[in-house]
């Protein structure tokens, strides 16, 4: 356990830090004044009351799903290209390990983003509503429960589902456009759902699962697919 | 006998093509062992699947007696390597990446950081990122890596690979040190024979993804023969000469014209003098001792050059 933590760990020291840290600005900054601008430019039946703006910010966080595919690329599909991934596999650390450390500090990483974006986007709009009310009934401090509840939830629910791509397009074909066009066609399937007379929930579960798939097979067909 | 490397049979597949044949290599604890053979013949395969880069499709690779499976790639912490070319993490400086592959490894000395560092002149390059480092500054930054632990084995594929004429010898010397002051064992490969010659005690020899054979470097000596290559456009005369004249019968036509002549009882000078007096033109004369080379060439029966 300690070997493993230490190896995700490294994974965060190789990473190129500038790049994701302004990535990770962009997407809270983007994503903080987005319930604003939906409700404001796309329907204000959003704004109906907290509780739809708690199911409008939803919708909203599963962007951090390109998030996650950025992050396949870094982590595994870069590692391949500049061929970094063979100075790895030449340390004594067999492949499985190597790669459940890469999957859960991607894992990590995306889990923690997505909490605080929530965090963020809720306190962002509750403020803007106290000085430019924008959202009608009135706030309920059961809310808060729910939307922690929502959060955590929602949160584990991305990160899975952002793994989506990772054996087939990250690991097997090492292809970096594909991945990230694989994370945005997810994000718009959950967010088109509705209109195309899909059941969201079932979607999740499918998207969920075939994210679990993805990590289980990323692991244990790594001597195979991993292969130089 | 005491083995750092043996394989058996050892055998790489590709997209069902078979680049790697039923290697069966052995080096010795303390040599320095090479690997000669042409670009793309395998050496770099073999280097990859010892140090468990790629995976064997078959055969077996043992390390200090132990064999080397995903499971036990602990042994890998006694190796050292720079394979095909020196890889690193280019937007770390050379001492991040330095720090990073002691981590992975388990070790973690800034001094023996530095002191690698400075071994190969790198140690004023701290602050630059290996982006910014020439094809000769990151061979001798993998050289270091490869070195900083002092491991009982060190893999190097082409340690010489962009090097100027003294980065060469530095290499080759610090080689020399570290074989003989800490009793490292070393696998190289180089495609500069005239280099390798000055440096192992044993070869092996690589073509069409086979190991044709492995040597001393003593052995080789020992048969070295001399000779007197001998170019000339009137070859039919200079035979019937050397044959009628000197009782010369011991060559080896090379080409239709340039003879190798082993029997050495009559020295360059007489035989020049012999031929010019016959008016038999000679457009080179010169006598030769058959090299590492020569004999490398002999083994994989293509007479080609290196490339």
């Amino acid at each position: 356990m300690a070997n493993l933590i230490k190896l995700i760990l490294l994974e965060g020291k190789k990473l190129k830090r500038h790049i994701i840290i302004g990535e990770v600005i962009i997407y809270w900054i983007a994503l903080m004044f987005l319930p604003l601008l939906f409700i404001k430019q796309v329907s204000a039946d959003f704004g109906n009351s907290f509780t739809t703006v708690m199911e409008l910010n939803k919708a909203i966080q599963t962007g951090l799903i390109l998030f996650g595919a950025s992050l396949i690329n870094q982590v595994f599909i870069d590692e391949y290209k500049n061929k970094t991934i063979s100075l790895a596999y030449s340390y004594p650390i067999n492949r499985k390990q190597l790669f459940t450390a890469k999957i859960l500090f991607i894992a990590l990483l995306v889990f923690l983003v997505t909490i605080i974006s929530y965090t963020l986007t809720a306190v962002s709009t509750y403020l803007i509503d106290q000085v430019h009310p924008f959202i009608m009934g009135e706030f309920n401090p059961d809310d808060i429960l729910l939307y922690f509840k929502d959060m955590i939830i929602r949160s584990f629910q991305i990160t899975v589902i952002s793994f989506i791509p990772l054996y087939f397009l990250g690991i097997w074909k090492r292809l970096t456009i594909p991945t990230v066009l694989c994370a945005i066609l997810i994000m718009q399937l959950l967010n088109f759902a509705p209109m195309l007379n899909l059941n969201l929930d079932l979607l999740i579960v499918l998207l969920f699962l075939l994210g679990g798939l993805s990590i289980i097979l990323s692991i244990f067909k790594v001597k195979k697919v991993g292969e130089i | 006998m005491d083995y750092v490397i043996q394989t058996s049979g050892l055998t790489k597949k590709l997209k069902g093509k078979t680049i790697i044949s039923d290697i069966n290599l052995h080096v010795k604890k303390g040599e320095i062992y090479g690997f000669l053979g042409r670009n793309g013949t395998g050496k770099t395969t073999i280097m990859k699947m010892l140090t468990g880069i790629t995976t064997p499709t078959s055969g077996e690779v043992l390390l200090f007696n132990q064999k080397l499976t995903e499971e036990t790639k602990t042994v890998l912490k006694r190796v050292g390597s720079v394979i095909e070319y020196p890889i690193f993490y280019e937007h770390l400086t050379a001492i991040e990446n330095m720090k990073l592959h002691g981590e992975y490894l388990g070790f973690y000395d800034e001094k023996e950081i530095n002191d690698a560092l400075d071994m190969v002149q790198l140690k004023d390059t701290e602050d630059k990122t290996v982006k910014d480092f020439s094809l000769g500054m990151k061979q001798r930054l993998g050289i270091a890596r490869a070195i900083v632990m002092k491991p009982e084995l060190i893999i190097l594929d082409e340690p010489t690979n962009g090097l100027d004429p003294i980065g060469i010898k530095d290499i080759r010397n610090l080689i020399l040190m570290l074989n003989r002051e800490y009793g490292i064992t070393f696998l190289l490969s180089s495609h500069i024979l005239g280099e390798m010659e000055q440096v192992v005690d044993r070869v092996g020899v690589i073509n069409n993804g086979k190991l044709l054979n492995e040597v001393t470097l003593a052995d080789i000596r020992k048969k070295r023969t001399e000779y007197i290559e001998l170019m000339t456009p009137n070859m039919e005369k200079a035979l019937y000469l050397l044959e009628s004249n000197f009782q010369i019968s011991n060559f080896k036509m090379v080409t239709n014209n340039r003879i190798r002549i082993y029997d050495l009882t009559h020295s360059q000078k007489t035989i020049s003098k012999m031929l010019i007096l016959h008016d038999v033109e000679i457009e080179e004369i010169q006598k030769h001792t058959s090299s590492l080379e020569d004999y490398f060439y002999e083994q994989v029966n293509g007479g080609g050059k290196l490339d």
